[in-house]
């Protein structure tokens, strides 16, 4: 756990959800930390959005609870959770004006006019709407419709603001913008905030905490770096960071603490305890964790396939042992090879991650 | 609306804008087509203005006036309203005096009837429409499927259950009988319209209404309904239009007090044995033409966006 507020803004414990034969959350639980940027990390279809709107209360668990600042809510209403949420689809009113769709949670909740009317500039001030007030939703911009989207959840003041997918919509330039509009937004609030998303960009720059979910439930959960440096099972590893993992069959050596793999001996300098003679192992390696050798180390021959360069760095495709493995290179020292050269490569065992093959969970 | 809209262009007229980008070519095509089709409307309509020689003139008088001379007058006809004071008033036996038609009364009966049974199967329609599409039951399909069946069999294979029904009920004759007729006649109609209008709105917008604290039937009401106001001014107007012109069930079902205005059309030219007064009978077509003209007029611009509803990409 993060050091920082104590206090639970949310807590689910054994959500499970089922559509029919399909099961959509399966014993779900995490809790959530008061004024934490907490991400939901996965690809579709993972249960992200379901779980959203069980917090929410659109969508009812089957079993499990929900509880919101201490208090259990699981079989409440909807209104008084304290919850607000952004669609993917932003699901603006079609027919209000931008005015009316910031007022139209407040007039639900009996506000007084003038009140309205003040929350509503102030919001559309904070959001940069002042002057679209009195346009419909259909003719604002993809990123004006966003921060509407925003505006009329903030505009409440919930404890807790639930975003699913919401920079999926935009294009590539405001989705950039948009990630530093919503930290400034969380901390200028302070409410807690969770933040569904299957891009791992989204999740790594913009999460205080992530959690890693898999057929819904989460199988890993942390702040970025945690999940960077100690992934707990080949698919978080293979999930966060960018470009991905390479990932090489090995096998645990005679004294559980080589491994014997296409590239060679490797030890890494911390005994995995667990690692038992003969056993099938997968060994993880970031591409950033491979380097050119220097002359005269150790080296593994390797064959360059592909220089991909994205200006400050030069991802290299290259077959070592029958391998191919990825490599990140800065841009001045990729510009020395060419697809076809050999090169000789090393690799830090400090930095390689084990996985046990069987089950892909990490070698501890 | 367009912001800066004068007050002609918000009750349903449009600004002249000539050809557009069709260019001349087409919309002389398109010009051609639409006479064509406006042809018999036409027709009716001027011979509404001719007296009955007139009407049954051979080779036809086309045309109200001679253009200073340029036509024939073999082609000109003298306009004349006679028709239209007849329609509500005129001596039924030659020489005798004019007395009242009755058909002030059926344009009355016929307003009534239709709007208020075409509203009430919108009523009752759209609520059981958004129920199909938003809390599906269990075989929804083959409820859908039963009530469009009542309307694959043609009127009249059904029509004497439906009198004996209404006889043994008492509603021969009357208003309610026959709207409750009407309105059933255009529920099914009303159903699946206003059905494949809810089924295009996006249910995370009725979500987001629940989150911000609507009730269900503020959902319904403050959400939902001003999102489909195309699609009900459109199911209204088709609605209206087949009630309007309905003619079995009004013949048989509506007494002398209730009787609408396609039968007493029928009545008022078939009668008297003096052949079909062509005039007089297109006298009423064109009055009983204009209620439907100016309602679906007034509507037409969300009627435009009702019937492509769906069609163009949100």
């Amino acid at each position: 756990m993060m050091a920082g507020s104590d206090r639970q803004a949310l807590r689910l414990t054994g959500i499970c959800k089922s559509f029919g034969a399909a099961r959509a959350l399966d014993n779900l639980s995490f809790d959530v930390a008061e004024g934490r940027f907490f991400v939901l990390f996965g690809p579709s279809a993972v249960g992200k959005t379901t779980t959203l709107r069980t917090i929410a209360g659109l969508t009812r668990p089957d079993r499990g609870r929900i509880e919101i600042d201490g208090r259990d809510v699981t079989h409440e209403p909807i209104a008084g959770r304290g919850v607000s949420m952004v669609f993917q689809s932003f699901a603006l009113y079609p027919h209000l004006t931008v005015y009316d769709n910031f007022a139209y949670p407040l007039r639900e909740e009996k506000v007084a006019r003038a009140e309205i009317d003040r929350r509503v500039k102030e919001t559309a001030g904070m959001l940069k709407l002042s002057h679209r007030l009195d346009r419909k939703p259909n003719t604002l911009s993809g990123g004006e419709q966003q921060r509407v989207a925003l505006g009329r959840s903030l505009i409440r003041h919930p404890r807790v603001l639930l975003l699913d997918e919401p920079l999926t919509n935009l294009d590539a330039k405001l989705r950039h913008d948009m990630r530093a509009e919503l930290k400034r937004l969380h901390r200028q609030f302070g409410m807690t905030i969770i933040f569904a998303t299957p891009d791992e960009l989204e999740a790594l720059s913009m999460g205080e905490e992530i959690a890693v979910m898999r057929d819904g439930a989460v199988i890993q959960r942390g702040t970025p770096d945690e999940l960077y440096e100690r992934p707990a099972n080949t698919y978080v590893a293979g999930k966060i960071g960018s470009p991905h993992m390479n990932m090489v069959k090995a096998v645990v050596g005679g004294d559980a603490a080589t491994f014997d793999t296409p590239l060679g001996l490797l030890t890494p300098p911390v005994r995995r305890q667990s690692a038992s003679p003969g056993e099938a192992a997968v060994i993880g390696i970031r591409p950033s964790d491979i380097r050119l050798a220097a002359t005269g180390e150790t080296a593994i021959q390797s064959r360059v396939h592909l220089l991909e360069p994205l200006g400050d760095i030069t991802i290299v495709s290259l077959e070592a042992g029958g391998e191919l493995l990825r490599m990140v290179l800065p841009e001045a020292t990729a510009t020395s090879i060419k697809p076809g050269d050999l090169a000789s490569i090393a690799i830090d065992p400090n930095k390689i991650h084990v996985f046990r093959a069987a089950s892909g969970q990490a070698m501890t | 609306m367009a912001e800066g809209s004068s007050i002609w262009e918000r009750l349903g007229f449009r600004r002249a804008s000539g050809v557009g980008e069709a260019g001349w070519g087409h919309a002389v095509i398109a010009g051609l087509i639409s006479f064509v089709y406006f042809l018999p409307v036409l027709i009716i309509i001027i011979t509404s203005f001719k007296l009955q020689t007139e009407a049954l003139a051979v080779p036809p008088k086309f045309l109200p006036t001679s253009f200073f001379g340029l036509i024939p007058d073999a082609y000109v006809f003298t306009p004349t309203l006679e028709n239209y004071t007849s329609v509500f008033s005129r001596s039924m036996i030659t020489g005798a005096a004019a007395e009242n038609t009755g058909f002030d009364r059926y344009f009355f009966n016929s307003i009534v009837i239709a709007s208020v049974s075409v509203l009430l199967a919108l009523a009752i329609g759209t609520l059981a429409a958004y129920g199909f599409s938003r809390y599906p039951l269990k075989g929804n399909d083959t409820y859908l499927f039963v009530i469009l069946t009542t309307r694959m069999l043609p009127a009249i294979v059904v029509i004497i259950p439906v009198i004996l029904m209404f006889r043994a009920a008492g509603l021969s004759g009357s208003y309610v009988g026959i709207i409750l007729l009407y309105t059933a006649f255009n529920l099914p109609f009303t159903i699946w319209m206003m059905k494949s209008f809810f089924d295009e709105l996006s249910p995370d917008v009725e979500d987001a209404a629940r989150l911000d604290g609507s009730s269900e039937a503020a959902v319904f009401f403050k959400v939902c309904l001003p999102q489909v106001v195309a699609g009900l001014a459109a199911t209204f107007v088709f609605g209206l239009i087949l009630t309007w012109n309905e003619f079995l069930f009004a013949l048989l079902l509506t007494g002398v007090d209730t009787r609408t205005v396609p039968v007493g059309m029928n009545q008022a030219v078939a009668g008297g044995g003096i052949g079909v007064l062509w005039g007089l009978l297109a006298a009423i077509e064109t009055l009983f033409l204009i209620p439907v003209f100016l309602v679906t007029f007034f509507l037409q611009n969300h009627l435009l966006r009702g019937v492509t509803f769906g069609t163009v990409k949100r």
